[in-house]
C-alpha cells in the first residue's frame, strides 16, 4: 500500500461516484446534442415558452382571485399555503416511488456494495441522485408560480434572490422522508404484518379523505350567498394547509412575509425551514447506511413479496408443475377471429409482460383511481354549474384531461416497446414475422388497450354532464382520433429514437426521445382541444363564424396527421432498415 | 482465509443453500462446480455480502461478512457474472476510477495497470466508451478492475464465459500466477477442465449442499469413477439426485422414518 501523504490525495468515494457520473450524464447529453440537434431545440423552446406561458398564467389567476372584494388577500394566501402543501405531498410521492427504484432496483448499487464503500456513502450519493432525479420537474411548477406572486405583488429585488434558496432548502425535506420511506418499504414489504398495515392505512387515508372533502348539495338558490357559502365552505376545508408543522407552511409563510416586507417574521420562517432541514439533513446523510444496507440486502434475497403467506406458496408450488394449458389471455385472444398465430404470440407476449410488471400496474393504478375519484364528482360540480357555458367548457376540460391522462400513459408504456424489442431482436426482428409487422401488432395493441380506458370514461364524463346524445358521439370521435393519434406518435417516436442500452423502460422514458414523446403529445393535445373548443357547434361558440369552424376541423385532423400518422410513417421506415 | 460455517439460504420455500460449511486456505485455488441453479452464485453473493444469509456465517480473512463488511471489501474482490461498467466511461476511466475506490494513489494505479493492460490486450480499447466494446472485452476490462489493487481474496462466477481461447489462457495464467503468490482464489465454473487444471481443490454444490470436496484423484476415488473427472462430476450429482429421489419416495411410503 502506498504512504499516507500521498493516499490523502486520492478523492473521497463520494466525490469519486459524484465525478464519474457527472461526467456520464455530460456525455450522454452530448451525444444526444450530436444526433439531433432538433431535439435538443425543440426542448430548449418548449421550457422556455412554457415558463413564460406559466408565468403569466398564474399571474392572471392571482390577480383575478386578488380583485375579489375584500376577500382578495385571503384567497391568494390560501392559495399560497395550497399549492405549497399539495406540491410537498407531490414531492414525497414522488421521492418515495423514484427512491425506491434507484435505491433497490439498480445495477450500480449491486456494484458498489461489493467495493470498499461503506453503505453511508453510496447511500449519500444514491440520495443525491434520486432526489435530483424525483424533484427537477418540480421545479418547472415552483420557479413560474414564485415569480409571478413576486410580481403580482411587486415584491423587492431581493425576494428573487431569497426564492431560489427557499427552493432548495424546501426540496430537501420530502428528499430525506421520501427515501427512509423508501428503506422501511424495501425493508419489510414482504412481511405479513407490514402488508396488512399498509392496506389497512391507506384504506383509511381513502375513507378519511372521502369524509372530509364530502361535497354538500346547496338548497340555497341564491347566486350572492351561494357564491360567499361556498367560499366560505373552501376556505374552512383548505385550513389544512396551514398547519404550523407542515414544512410547506414554513416556506408559504416565509415567502408570504418576505413580500409583504415583514422581514424579521420571514427570516423566522427561513430559520425554522434551515434547522429542519439541517436536522434531517444531517440525520440522513450519517445515520442511514445500516438501515440501507439490510434492505437492499432484503430485496436482493426476496422472492416474492407475497412469498410469506401460505395460500401463496401453495399457488406458486401448485403452478411448478407444468402441464400445458391455455391462460385466460390466450384463450380470449383466441376468440378474436382472423389473427395471425405469429401475431397472436406478440400480442400475447406483450400482455403478459405488462400484467408482470407490477410496478407498471401500480403506476397506472394510481392515475385510474385519480381520474375515476374526479369524473365521479363530475355530478355534485355540475348542480353548481346553470350557465350552459360553463358546463361546455367542463366538457371540452374533460377531454383535455382524459386525453393528457392517456399521453402520459403512452410515453410511459407504448414509447418504451421498440426499444425493449430491440434490445431482445435476436427473438422477435429475427422471426419470420418481421420487425415492421411487429410494429404493426404493437400500435394495433396499444390503441385497443387505450380506447378500452378513454371511450367509456369520456362517455361516462359527458353522462356527468348530462350531454344529449349527439354531443357524446361528437366526444367519442374526437377521443377515438386522438387516442390514434397519442399512441402512433409513441409508437413512431420510439422507434425513431431507441435506447437499446437499457432495460427498464422507466430510464427508457427518462431519456431525451422520451421527454420529447411527452412534449409533443401535450401540444397536441392543447392544440387539438383549443381548436375543438372554438369550432364548438354548441355551447355559445356562435360568436366564431362557420367558415373559421370548419378550419378548426381542417386543423384538428392536419395536426392529428402530422403529429400521429408521419412520425408511425417514419418511424416503420426506420424499422424496415433497423441495423442492430 | 474463507471460512463459510453451516450456510443457509431460503428464496421463500426454495433453498438455494443448505447448510454448507467450507474453509478455505490461504494462497489455494478453491473451483465450484454444480449444475444449474445448484446454488453457486447465491453462495458467492454471500460471501461478498451482497445478500445476507438466513443462517450461518460467512467470513473472509478472519473478518465476518456481515460484521465488518469494510475489512472484508477491502481485502476481496469480485467479478460477477454479469458485471457491471459505467457506459459512457472509458475503460481507462473505469479503470482509475476503481483503483481510486480501492484507495490507490496514482503511482500505483500506473505501476499495476502497466503490467495488466498489455496482458490482457486492452491497450487499443482503452479510449473507447465502454458501451461500443463487445462483450468479451468487458469481460477482461472487469477482471483487471478487480486484480489492480492485489486482492488478498479473489473471487469470480464463471470469468471464462465470452472469453476467447487465447484470453482464457491468459486469465488462467494469472490467476495461476496471483496464486502462487498467496492470493487466494474462488472460482466457479461449468468448465471442468478449467478447474482440474487450475484449482488445488474442487467442490461440487448440487441442490444447495457441497455434496463432495477435494482433488480431483480423491473426487475420483470418492465416485468410483476413475478417468475423467467429467464421469466423476456426472456420477457424483446423479447420486445425489438418486438419494433426493429414493429419500422422498420412502418418505411416502413411510413417513416415520427420517433420514439425515
Ligand atoms: N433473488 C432470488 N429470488 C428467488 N430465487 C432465487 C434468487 N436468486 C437465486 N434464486 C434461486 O436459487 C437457486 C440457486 O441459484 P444460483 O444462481 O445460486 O445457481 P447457480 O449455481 O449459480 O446456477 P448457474 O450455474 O445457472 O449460474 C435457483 O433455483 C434460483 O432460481
Ligand atoms: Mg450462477
Amino acid at each position: 500500500m502506498s504512504s499516507a501523504a500521498s493516499t490523502a490525495k486520492i478523492p473521497s468515494p463520494l466525490r469519486l461516484l459524484l465525478q464519474v457520473n457527472l461526467l456520464q450524464m455530460w456525455r450522454k447529453f452530448r451525444t444526444a446534442n450530436d444526433q439531433s440537434s432538433l431535439l435538443v431545440g425543440t426542448l430548449i423552446v418548449f421550457l422556455t415558452g412554457y415558463t413564460v406561458l406559466a408565468s403569466a398564467l398564474f399571474y392572471r389567476a392571482l390577480h383575478f382571485a386578488g380583485r375579489f372584494p375584500g376577500l382578495g388577500e385571503m384567497l391568494i394566501e390560501r392559495m399560497i399555503y395550497l399549492l405549497f402543501s399539495f406540491l410537498f405531498l407531490l414531492l414525497l410521492f414522488s421521492n418515495v416511488v423514484i427512491g425506491y427504484t434507484n435505491l433497490f432496483r439498480n445495477k450500480e448499487t449491486a456494484f458498489l456494495i461489493t467495493l470498499p464503500i461503506s453503505a453511508q456513502d453510496i447511500f449519500r450519493w444514491k440520495f443525491l441522485e434520486s432526489t435530483l432525479l424525483a424533484s427537477w420537474a418540480f421545479l418547472l411548477l415552483i420557479a413560474p408560480l414564485l415569480g409571478a406572486y413576486g410580481l403580482e405583488q411587486g415584491a423587492p429585488w431581493h425576494f428573487y434572490l431569497l426564492a431560489p434558496v427557499l427552493i432548495a432548502l424546501f426540496i430537501v425535506l420530502p428528499a430525506v422522508f421520501g427515501c427512509w420511506i423508501a428503506i422501511t418499504i424495501a425493508r419489510h414489504l414482504d412481511r405479513r404484518l407490514f402488508q396488512l398495515l399498509a392496506v389497512f392505512v391507506v384504506l383509511l387515508a381513502f375513507l378519511g379523505l372521502r369524509a372530509y372533502w364530502k361535497p354538500e348539495v346547496l338548497d340555497d338558490e341564491n347566486m350572492e350567498s351561494r357564491v360567499i357559502s361556498v367560499l366560505d365552505r373552501l376556505l374552512t376545508k383548505t385550513r389544512f394547509s396551514q398547519f404550523p408543522f407542515l414544512p410547506s407552511y414554513w416556506l408559504s409563510s416565509g415567502v408570504l412575509h418576505w413580500v409583504e416586507g415583514a422581514l424579521s417574521a420571514a427570516i423566522f420562517f427561513v430559520l425554522v425551514l434551515l434547522s429542519n432541514v439541517a436536522f434531517f439533513g444531517l440525520l440522513g446523510f450519517t445515520g442511514t447506511g445500516r438501515f440501507f444496507y439490510s434492505a437492499i440486502s432484503a430485496t436482493h434475497s426476496r422472492s416474492h413479496v407475497l412469498a410469506q403467506w401460505k395460500w401463496f406458496r401453495n399457488w406458486t408450488s401448485r403452478r411448478r408443475q407444468f402441464h400445458y394449458r391455455a391462460g385466460p389471455m390466450e384463450w380470449f385472444l383466441g376468440l378474436v377471429p382472423r389473427l395471425e398465430p405469429d401475431t397472436r404470440a406478440v400480442l400475447l407476449k406483450d400482455m403478459r409482460v405488462f400484467w408482470r410488471d407490477t410496478a407498471q400496474w401500480g403506476q397506472t393504478l394510481v392515475l385510474f383511481a385519480l381520474i375515476a375519484v374526479y369524473v365521479s364528482n363530475l355530478r355534485h360540480f355540475t348542480q353548481q354549474l346553470a350557465n350552459p357555458f360553463w358546463v361546455h367548457l367542463c366538457s371540452y376540460m374533460n377531454l383535455a384531461a382524459c386525453s393528457l391522462n392517456l399521453a402520459t400513459l403512452t410515453t410511459r408504456f407504448v414509447f418504451p416497446q421498440f426499444s425493449l424489442e430491440g434490445k431482445r431482436l435476436w427473438i422477435v426482428g429475427l422471426a419470420p414475422l418481421g420487425l415492421v409487422r411487429v410494429v404493426r401488432v404493437k400500435l394495433m395493441l396499444a390503441v385497443v388497450a387505450s380506447l378500452i380506458v378513454t371511450l367509456p370514461l369520456i362517455w361516462f364524463s359527458c353522462h356527468m354532464l348530462k350531454l344529449p346524445l349527439e354531443q357524446k358521439i361528437y366526444f367519442a370521435g374526437a377521443v377515438i382520433v386522438m387516442t390514434f393519434t397519442l399512441n402512433s406518435l409513441a409508437i413512431g417516436l420510439g422507434a425513431l429514437y431507441p435506447n437499446l442500452k437499457e432495460d427498464q423502460p422507466s430510464k427508457i422514458v427518462t431519456g431525451f426521445g422520451g421527454t420529447f414523446c411527452l412534449v409533443l403529445s401535450f401540444l397536441y393535445i392543447v392544440g387539438s382541444v383549443l381548436l375543438l373548443a372554438f369550432s364548438s357547434p354548441w355551447g355559445g361558440m356562435d360568436f366564431v363564424s362557420p367558415n373559421f369552424k370548419v378550419l378548426g376541423w381542417v386543423g384538428f385532423a392536419g395536426l392529428s396527421v402530422a403529429l400521429g400518422w408521419l412520425p408511425y410513417r417514419w418511424g416503420l421506415r426506420r424499422v424496415a432498415t433497423f441495423e442492430h | 482465509m474463507i471460512e463459510l460455517k453451516n450456510l443457509v439460504k431460503h428464496f421463500g420455500d426454495l433453498v438455494a443453500v443448505n447448510d454448507l460449511s467450507l474453509t478455505i486456505g490461504r494462497g489455494e485455488f478453491f473451483a465450484v462446480l454444480g449444475p444449474n441453479a445448484a446454488g453457486k452464485t447465491t453462495t458467492i453473493k454471500i460471501l461478498t455480502g451482497l445478500i445476507k444469509p438466513t443462517s450461518g456465517s460467512a467470513s473472509v480473512c478472519g473478518f465476518d461478512v456481515q460484521e465488518q463488511p469494510l475489512e472484508v471489501r477491502r481485502r476481496l474482490s469480485y467479478v460477477p457474472d454479469f458485471p457491471f461498467l459505467y457506459d459512457k466511461l472509458t475503460p481507462w476511466e473505469f479503470l482509475r476510477f476503481t483503483g481510486q475506490l480501492f484507495r490507490m494513489d496514482e503511482e500505483a494505479i500506473q505501476r499495476s495497470t502497466r503490467e495488466l493492460i498489455p496482458r490482457f490486450n486492452l491497450e487499443s480499447y482503452l479510449r473507447q466508451p465502454i458501451e461500443s466494446l463487445s462483450h468479451g472485452t468487458r469481460q477482461r476490462i472487469a477482471i483487471v478492475s478487480a486484480l489492480m489493487h492485489d486482492p488478498e481474496v479473489f473471487v469470480l462466477d464463471e470469468p471464462m464465459v465470452g472469453l476467447d481461447p487465447h484470453h482464457t489462457r491468459v486469465v488462467k495464467d494469472v490467476l495461476k500466477e496471483r496464486s502462487l503468490r498467496g492470493m487466494t482464489i474462488f472460482l466457479s465454473t461449468h468448465q471442468l477442465s478449467i478447474a482440474e487444471e487450475m484449482a488445488d481443490r474442487i467442490g461440487i454444490i448440487h441442490h444447495g449442499r457441497l455434496i463432495a470436496v477435494g482433488t480431483g484423484e480423491q473426487l475420483r476415488q470418492q465416485s468410483g469413477t476413475d478417468g475423467a473427472l467429467e464421469k466423476s462430476f456426472l456420477s457424483l450429482t446423479a447420486q445425489e439426485a438418486n438419494f433426493v429421489e429414493e429419500k422422498a419416495a420412502l418418505k411416502d411410503r413411510a413417513p416415520e422414518i427420517t433420514i439425515a
